[in-house]
């Protein structure tokens, strides 16, 4: 002859299936996790520097850049400008 | 601004008028929803490093002709791109961290894609100093390296694809939000701009830099049969 279960039983049988699945859902309920933020979100990495810097950077380079090749050509043309003269001066034949 | 040619000035003030107008654009574009304000950077970070590219191929073209074919004008054609190209690079490499700090809360990652575009940007600087400091056979070790920086080139573009990386992939020009494309396309063409005029403008100063060694040598030469 089977025997059945009593009704407590079956009801201590599927508590002790229900707290053995949530116990570690419930240790790590009780660990201090993430806190709520108070107040507005604040960002500690500002973005809009960060665009104004990599936007200036390029453009003073350019500016630097230009400047200096044109100092370059100044100064070139100046000395083409002197040696040609010295050359007619000479009287070399003009290339 | 009398020396400069017409189509040189036409270039000088459409890059002017560029930059007013392409700020406004960048910042009427939309903002990005997970980055935010510095995704903002990607509208000249990306044409700084494909005219890095440009400077390179350049470079490479010069050297070429200069190599084979003896050219003095491809050999100033090279320096011109070469030092394009360590300017851009330099853009790029600086703009690149300054968007990773924010996105990916580091300035520096020894990724694939910025690893390759370093050693790109290091060989056009090896390509200057072998110039620079060379000696008689400067410009031919020069010019090698050149070629050399040119075949990284695809290998920077597709390292992104090949290896895995955190930087956005080549498709992000694609792929791009409608919206985005007018303050891209602005800033690409700006930048290409302001590329050309520089590149000019470096060529003329070699070129008058040429002549004038030219004439130095006329006037030794002069002062040599006057003296006998």
């Amino acid at each position: 002859m089977k025997l059945r279960p009593a009704p407590l039983l079956i009801l201590v049988r599927i508590l002790t299936v229900i707290i053995a699945i949530a116990a570690p859902a419930l240790a790590l309920a009780l660990e201090p996790g993430f806190e709520k933020v108070e107040g507005p979100i604040a960002d500690n990495v500002p973005a809009v520097p960060f665009v104004g810097i990599a936007y200036g950077v390029i453009w003073l380079g350019v500016l630097i850049y230009v400047l200096v090749v044109a100092r370059g050509l100044a100064r070139v043309n100046a000395d083409l400008a002197e040696l040609r003269r010295k050359l007619d001066g000479a009287g070399a034949p003009r290339t | 601004m009398k020396s400069l040619g017409g189509g040189l000035l036409l270039a000088t003030l459409l890059a002017v008028a560029g930059f007013l107008v392409v700020p406004h654009l960048i910042l009427a574009a939309p903002l990005e929803p997970v980055m935010g304000v510095v995704q903002k950077i990607f509208y000249f970070h990306v044409p700084c490093s494909i005219m890095l590219f440009a400077g390179t191929f350049v470079c490479a073209a010069g050297s070429l002709a200069f190599l084979f074919k003896g050219s003095e004008r491809g050999d100033r054609l090279a320096l011109a791109g070469g030092e394009l190209g360590v300017l851009f690079g330099a853009f790029a490499l600086v703009t690149g961290p300054l968007w990773g700090r924010k996105a990916w809360g580091v300035y520096w990652q020894w990724d694939a894609r910025l690893t390759t575009a370093l050693l790109l940007f290091l060989i056009l600087v090896a390509y200057l100093l072998a110039r620079k400091y060379g000696g008689p056979g400067g410009r031919k070790l020069a010019a090698a390296l050149g070629l050399f920086a040119a075949v990284d080139v695809p290998l920077v573009y597709k390292s992104v694809d090949i290896w895995r990386t955190i930087h956005p992939k080549t498709t992000v020009v694609r792929t791009l939000d409608p919206a985005m494309r007018p303050a891209f396309w602005a800033s690409f063409v700006l930048i290409a701009i302001v590329f050309g005029v520089l590149l000019t403008l470096r060529m003329r100063l070699e070129a008058a830099r040429a002549q004038l060694a030219e004439l130095r040598l006329e006037a030794e030469d002069l002062m040599e049969a006057q003296r006998s």
